[in-house]
């Protein structure tokens, strides 16, 4: 598999007044195309921190970045914008939809500056909302949202997909349909997916999973034989 | 998408961006009207003057042959000179109540090219065969005269007979005022009559004279070169005044008008615009550190910071396109109206609405630059965001003590709500000055304009009431003496009081400084005409010296000591000028005059007492009689009724009133707009904060007063910082529309203020209500179970 992004001793800090806070030290990894990666952490570990600077919305303090051999450490932020603007998907914790606007609106919104997006109402089939597509966010429930948030982060069609807790707000079962439809992603689209999340569990649908402590990968496990999500072990 | 989700934004806050909207749309019909009526008004009057070839300087004499005139062509700098005859006669017109005056002006109908050339808008030529005239538009309209009509006019006491051969318009009486303390025109009892100039001097005894002399210059001619060598060969003639076109009294109202329109039209729309900018540059602040997620969540899309910073901006640039519509239209709309109350007062051909896209065009571009300027500062906040740092919420704002609660002894007394309060201003400080400045700007503009209503109401009051109280003046066609005056008329029936007084004209200079005015000779205990000085006080006119009025006093540069020269053509020897030193300076609103003792200016022209006027107290039931007794006597030119003047002004001033109760309605929409949009802004920052105090079991009127005392404070502020403003507006309209012919006082009333207290107060409250209303709809679970953005 080809290396889709290249991290070498990664650093961020942050100063919070006069205390320098040490969110990732010096973090090394190879994320390949295809992949599908858990990245496993407590809270205050320094997860959102990697993902961020993957994901091109913040730049480390020291070290190196390459997503297929361009560099992302040393970026302008116009550099980064494209970036993110043709090769990273985001989904978060809490969703992020824009109020005003209709599940169809909120996808259209990514879609409109995508170079290849997909076809708007085959990405509402596939999260089966097509008959809520003109429901505002508030009339849509946690799970439904979620499910909204990750179509418009699939839209573009981005190379990788880069989810920062996706199932934190949702119950179990809505949890489990949210973790499908990125699994699908990574296998029907053959695109990278990253979850962050400080729930072990999920880590058994992932090739690779990396533990992050105290802002360091403590280690990155292989897994040979990953499972569908209503096959984990919850 | 991007543009869906800002209507559906404005949507949410409609009242908020609607009241900005209106702002804007004020600023813009102000501007869009204004500016087309002054182009308008211009167009008129340069078109007016060049094809009726106005004069560019004019003298008044006594008499002068008309033979002579041809001499003075000669003079270096004069391209064309010509003598008319003027002269005030009386309209019979034994079924009007009120006299009907007719100013002659003598016209040669053979003339090629003369100057101050008659507009002919309806009728026939005039010929110097029989008596036949033109009648000024405005008085021919007025009093529904028509062509061919018989009017007869009063001339040296015989009534004769003259035939309306049409209607028409000199550029000299644009604005046709009889005298200069009537105003405003009145067509219903003053009208200008053209007359064949051969007709005309055959009706007075001085035959083939002329007494007003209006010339050209050439190209490069200096006015004060050709003044000068014209006062020295007028003198003779008994050299009244001589002015230039800038000092003509037509001419300088017309353009004190536009002076008044072009200051309104330069300062209004930018002050309403300001404002709109400053509500709009907040409520996009505080929208874009509302939707801090939203962008975050943009940006991590991969939209650009342009892109976002272009969807934010573009929310001030449709308000800002909205309201420059919908105000340059109403603007347009509102031109023809307004030309035609100008049309009342000034004749002027061709003073017609011309629609012209360009101040569409201008007024909507002036729009979005305000719009896009503030909407561009309140967005820029966006560039500094990294995604990452805007999907996190905000540092919460340092909370530290504030100045206030150093002052134990108050801090004490506010309760918790005023605590809350007092903390929120201290820590939103730009917008709590922008509160400041929107209250502030409202409560000002309320009490400039009431000031100004009140201060035109006092003015009339005090001319008529305290300084003009004769019922009846009476003025003579030539002077006589005052016993003459005294023993004709005060032992008539029904005249309570007879005060003779002697209008001279003069010259009066300090130094360098100059003023041509009329000296007024006062009864040593004149009681019709009072002499008010500026606390108030009577005075009466002293033995020796003379009194200034205070706009006197300012062209000349005089005190109270000065020593000034008087000169007038009733002196016998002008080389020998008069000293005399002032005593008194005293107010004026009306007109410029100064002041003596009829018997010391008398005695100035060598001269017994003598009168150009008399001033008549009557008894009620004899007024009439007495009127009727003197209107047909050949030596009174004149006759003017206290009653009728004050009608005429309150009839004016009711049109006046009703403009300015308009725009006060507009200034109480802004100040809503302001504290309303301010509200709203504390609101949904708060929302949490109100919330949780609701929840604690605080009544809705409680937590309404964390709102409310915030801005009632910064309202008080406003409110004491408005005064010096009103005054400073004051004082400059004052000194924009100041003239020879009246003075504003820069004065601000205290009814005026009360009555700005209570609209800014009215304001703060219809503000507030609709505010109430939206914490009584917050849905309590809702806003604390929302995720803090």
């Amino acid at each position: 598999m080809e290396i889709l992004l290249k991290g070498k001793n990664i650093s961020k800090d942050y100063k919070m007044g006069e205390v320098t806070v040490h969110a990732l030290k010096n973090a090394n990894f190879e994320i390949y195309d295809g992949e599908f990666i858990v990245v496993l952490g407590p809270s205050g570990s320094g997860k959102s921190t990697l993902l961020n600077i993957i994901g091109g919305m913040d730049k480390p303090t020291s070290g190196e970045l390459f997503y297929e051999n361009m560099p992302l450490h040393n970026a302008d932020e116009r550099s980064l914008t494209q970036y993110r603007r043709d090769a990273v998907g985001f989904v978060f914790q809490f969703y992020n939809l824009i109020p005003n606007l209709t599940a169809q609106e909120n996808i259209n919104l990514s879609v409109e500056i995508a170079k290849n997006p997909l076809k708007v109402e085959d990405v509402l089939k596939e999260i089966d909302l097509y008959d809520r597509k003109n429901h505002f966010p508030s009339q849509l429930s946690g799970g439904q949202q979620q499910r909204v948030a990750i179509a418009r982060a699939i839209a573009k069609n981005p190379k990788i997909l880069l989810c920062d807790e996706p199932t934190g707000a949702l119950d179990l079962a809505t949890g489990i349909q949210v973790l499908k439809l990125l699994k699908r992603f990574n296998e029907v689209h053959k695109k990278t997916v990253i979850i962050i999340t400080h729930n072990t569990e999920i880590s058994q649908i992932a090739h690779r999973v990396f533990y992050i402590i105290d802002g360091k990968i403590e280690k990155i496990k292989e897994n040979p034989t990953p499972v569908s999500p209503e096959e984990v072990n919850w | 998408m991007l543009f869906r989700k800002m209507l559906r934004d404005l949507k949410e806050n409609k009242t908020a961006y609607a009241a900005c909207i209106i702002v804007i749309a004020i600023g813009l019909m102000v501007f869009t009207s204004m500016s087309m009526v002054i182009e308008d008004f211009e167009r008129a009057i340069n078109d007016f003057y060049t094809n009726q070839n106005f004069g560019e300087g004019f003298a008044n004499i006594i008499g002068m042959p008309l033979s002579e005139i041809k001499r003075l062509e000669k003079i270096e700098g004069i391209e064309a000179i010509q003598g008319r005859l003027i002269k005030d006669v009386r309209l019979y017109a034994p079924d009007k109540e009120e006299n009907i005056y007719l100013r002659l002006v003598s016209v040669f109908p053979n003339e090629a090219y003369p100057i101050n050339d008659v507009y002919l808008m309806e009728g026939k030529p005039l010929n110097d065969n029989e008596n036949n005239l033109w009648l000024d538009v405005r008085f021919f309209d007025t009093n529904n005269i028509n062509i061919g009509d018989l009017i007869e006019i009063i001339a040296e006491g015989k009534r004769v007979p003259f035939t309306v051969m049409g209607k028409g318009q000199s550029p000299d009486f644009a604005y046709a005022l009889r005298t200069p303390q009537d105003f405003y025109p009145s067509p219903e009892t003053f009208g200008i009559a053209y007359v064949p100039y051969d007709i005309m001097t055959s009706l007075f005894s001085e035959k083939n004279i002329v007494n007003e002399i209006s010339f050209t210059l050439k190209a490069n001619a200096n006015y004060e070169d050709v003044e000068n060598i014209l006062e020295a060969k007028l003198k003779p003639y008994g050299l009244q005044s001589i002015y230039p076109r800038e000092d003509q009294t037509s001419h300088l109202l017309l353009n004190s008008e536009l002076d008044g329109l072009k200051s309104v039209s330069d300062s209004i729309p930018f002050l309403f615009l300001l404002i709109s900018s400053i509500i709009l540059y907040i409520m996009i602040k505080r929208l874009v550190e509302q939707q801090r997620g939203q962008i975050g969540t943009l940006k991590a899309f991969g939209y650009t910071n342009l892109e976002i910073l272009f969807h934010y901006s573009s929310y001030a640039l449709i308000i800002g396109f909205l309201g420059g519509l919908i105000g340059s239209v109403s603007g347009i709309l509102l031109t023809s109206p307004m030309l035609d109350i100008y049309n009342e007062f000034f004749n002027l051909p061709n003073l017609v609405p011309s629609f012209s896209f360009k101040y569409l065009f201008y007024g909507i571009v002036l729009t979005m630059v305000f719009s896009l300027v503030a909407g561009y500062q309140g967005a820029k906040g966006i560039l500094k965001l990294h995604p990452a740092q805007a999907m996190r919420p905000p540092t919460p704002p340092i909370g530290k003590n504030i100045v206030l609660e150093k002052a134990k002894l108050i801090w004490s007394s506010l309760n918790t709500q005023g605590r809350m309060a007092a903390r929120n201003i201290a820590r939103n400080k730009s917008r709590s000055f922008f509160t400041f400045l929107g209250i502030m700007f409202t409560f000002s503009m309320m009490a400039f304009i009431g000031s100004f209503q009140d201060l035109i109401d006092l003015m009339i009051y005090d001319q008529f009431e305290k300084i003009q109280t004769a019922d009846l003046k009476m003025t003579f066609s030539a002077p006589v003496s005052s016993k003459e005056v005294y023993r004709l008329l005060a032992h008539e029936e029904g005249i309570k009081k007879v005060e003779p007084m002697l209008e001279a004209p003069a010259t009066l200079k300090n130094n360098w400084h100059k003023k041509d005015l009329v000296v007024l000779g006062l009864e040593k205990n004149s009681i019709l005409y009072n002499i008010i000085d500026s606390k108030g006080v009577k005075i009466y006119p002293p033995d020796e010296g003379i009194i200034l009025s205070e706009p006197a006093a300012k062209a000349l540069d005089a005190s109270i000591g000065s020593s000034i020269i008087l000169e007038s053509i009733w002196l016998e020897d002008n080389n020998n000028p008069i000293t005399v030193q002032v005593v008194d300076i005293i107010p004026q609103y009306f007109g410029m005059n100064a002041y003596m003792n009829n018997k010391q200016l008398s005695k100035i022209f060598k001269q017994q007492p003598m009168a150009t006027s008399v001033l008549l107290s009557l008894d009620e039931d004899k007024f009439e009689s007495i009127k009727d007794k003197y209107n047909n006597s050949p030596i009174i030119s004149s006759m003017e009724e206290k009653q009728k003047i004050i009608d005429k002004y309150n009839n004016l001033l009711g049109s006046y009133s009703a403009i300015i109760w308009i725009l006060g309605v507009f200034v109480i929409i802004t100040g809503f707009a302001i504290v309303y949009n301010s509200s709203i802004i504390s609101l949904s920052e708060r929302k949490r904060e109100l919330a949780s105090l609701r929840v604690l079991g605080m009544t809705l009127n409680e937590v309404l007063e964390v709102i409310s005392f915030e801005q009632w404070t910064i309202s008080f502020f406003g409110i004491i910082a408005g005064i010096p403003m009103a005054y400073s507006m004051m004082k400059t309209i004052s000194k924009s529309m100041s003239t020879d012919l009246f003075t504003i006082p820069a004065s601000l009333e205290k009814s005026a203020l009360i009555i700005a207290f209570v609209g800014t107060v009215i304001s703060v409250l219809i503000a507030q209500i609709s505010t109430s209303k939206r914490i009584k709809n917050l849905d309590l679970v809702d806003v604390l179970k929302e995720r803090e953005t």
